[in-house]
């Protein structure tokens, strides 16, 4: 991502080059800049601060120890650690049969423009940043914010969304599509 | 160009919404597609933005710590170093064991994932179910108990003594459920009443100005006796049991100077 408090791609290409070479303050700048969000989006897909915890802890091990799973060429060092942090937990909801519950607190959550308190977005970018992200998730049609929250918060995959919504699996792969397009359009200086 | 039903696959990729097959389709794609390569990075910083909208958290320093402290330690397998001269042996064993394995058991191994798949989750549904059956059952006996004690709350006991000089050993106890509206009287060593009399019982609440009738009492020629009995009208509060010696049949209102039994 390309920002000024020095998250974009250079840098993290930079930080994960120092973290191969297995320097450790390279390692802890990436914990202190991006382990606060790692843990939010743990923290919202299992609904329990330990485990989400637990889910960062082994993300961030597996980060330091295994760092050439990371490919610059399919995103940012954060955007890696994002995805690797949302799959475990999921996969942890899966293994405890929670995922009813997920699904409809992200149902839920797609009818609230706010949420509880400050988001991980404010932390790491400032408000002014975050708003937009928020005001761009906004504009989504709520059919769109829908499908891309179940999808990512929920993990289910298009024919479940499709199932569970009882709308053909072409409209949640268009909506899915679209939602994300607008998403990048929006917010293009930001990625 | 990107055709649509690629943006389709690589939107849903980062959203991690693809089958697994789909998923290996696109991963093809992206070892020789520069510009599907730059969209999934993209969808990726968009999907980290998402994640961003999360309420945020902060790690404590003391998983900070612990987490510091596990990056010095070797991991298992690291941990036990062999002596480089022997090294190749087992790698060679372990090699060509692989290869043999590979070979026999490349279909039954796909088999034998799938029924650990399913195996795990029908020991997750079994945990689950043992969990819901306990917690059934802790809620019943909750209930059980809750309405126990309620019953008991609503109870009323009393011991009633003899009132006659000549029968001091009379003795009755009387159990009156409120709630129910009914109640038991366990009668004994009360000698039978003369033939043109019976014994009538009686509830004394404070919400009526007289006993309220609570039907006859029949003892055996031992002078024991049980009897269910209900009031004749609603009863408040059952403050007072007694035991009248009345005309055959009873009376709508009790001869208190034939008083035989009475108790609180």
């Amino acid at each position: 991502m390309s920002d000024p408090n020095g998250t974009g791609n250079d840098h993290d290409g930079q930080l994960m080059r120092r973290i191969r070479a297995r320097e450790r303050p390279a390692f802890l700048e990436f914990y202190d800049r991006y382990a606060a969000l790692l843990l939010s989006v743990a923290a919202r897909v299992l609904g329990n601060r330990p485990e989400a915890e637990d889910v960062v802890q082994e993300v961030c091990t597996q980060i330091w120890r295994r760092p050439e799973g990371y490919d610059a060429a399919l995103g940012t060092l954060c955007g890696w650690a994002v995805t690797l942090t949302r799959n475990k937990a999921i996969d942890r909801v899966r293994a405890t049969s929670r995922q009813r519950r997920l699904i409809e607190e992200v149902a839920l959550s797609a009818d609230s423009d706010e949420s509880a308190g400050a988001s991980a977005n404010e932390l790491l970018y400032g408000k002014e940043r975050a708003a937009r992200v928020r005001v761009a998730l906004n504009a989504l049609s709520s059919e769109q914010r829908e499908v891309i929250e179940l999808a990512f918060f929920a993990g289910l995959s298009q024919t479940e969304i499709a199932s569970r919504l009882e709308q053909p699996l072409g409209t949640v792969k268009a909506r899915i599509r679209r939602g994300m397009l607008k998403l990048r359009e929006e917010l293009g200086d930001m990625l | 160009m990107t055709d649509e039903r690629t943006e389709e696959l690589a939107s849903a990729r980062v959203l991690g919404a693809l089958s697994a097959e789909e998923a290996q389709m696109l991963d093809r794609q992206l070892q020789d597609d520069a510009e599907l390569r730059a969209l999934v990075a993209q969808l990726r910083g968009v999907t980290s933005l998402l994640a961003g909208t999360s309420t945020a958290l902060q790690p404590s320093a003391q998983r900070r710590a612990e987490l510091m402290r596990q990056l010095d330690e070797p991991e298992a397998a690291a941990a036990r170093e062999t002596p480089a001269s022997r090294r190749w042996l087992p790698w060679a064993l372990a090699a060509g064991f692989a290869m043999l394995c590979l070979v026999l058991g490349w279909q039954t191994n796909a088999l034998r994932v799938r029924l650990e798949v399913a195996q795990h989750r029908l020991n997750e549904l079994n945990r689950l179910a043992d969990t819901l059956r306990l917690e059934s059952a802790d809620l019943r006996q909750s209930v059980l108990t809750l309405q126990q004690s309620n019953r008991l709350a609503n109870m009323r006991i009393a011991l009633l003594a003899s009132q006659l000089h000549a029968d001091p050993q009379a003795v009755a106890v009387s159990i009156w459920d409120n709630e129910r509206q009914s109640g038991v009287m366990v009668v004994h060593h009360l000698k039978p009443p003369p033939k043109n009399k019976d014994y009538q019982l009686w509830i004394i609440d404070p919400g009526y100005p007289t006993p309220v009738d609570a039907g006859l009492l029949q003892v055996d020629p031992s002078g024991n006796g049980r009897v269910e009995f209900k009031a004749r009208r609603p009863i408040q509060s059952a403050n007072q049991f007694a035991v009248t010696e009345e005309a055959k049949g009873g009376v709508a209102v009790p001869t208190l100077s034939a008083l035989v039994l009475a108790g609180t």
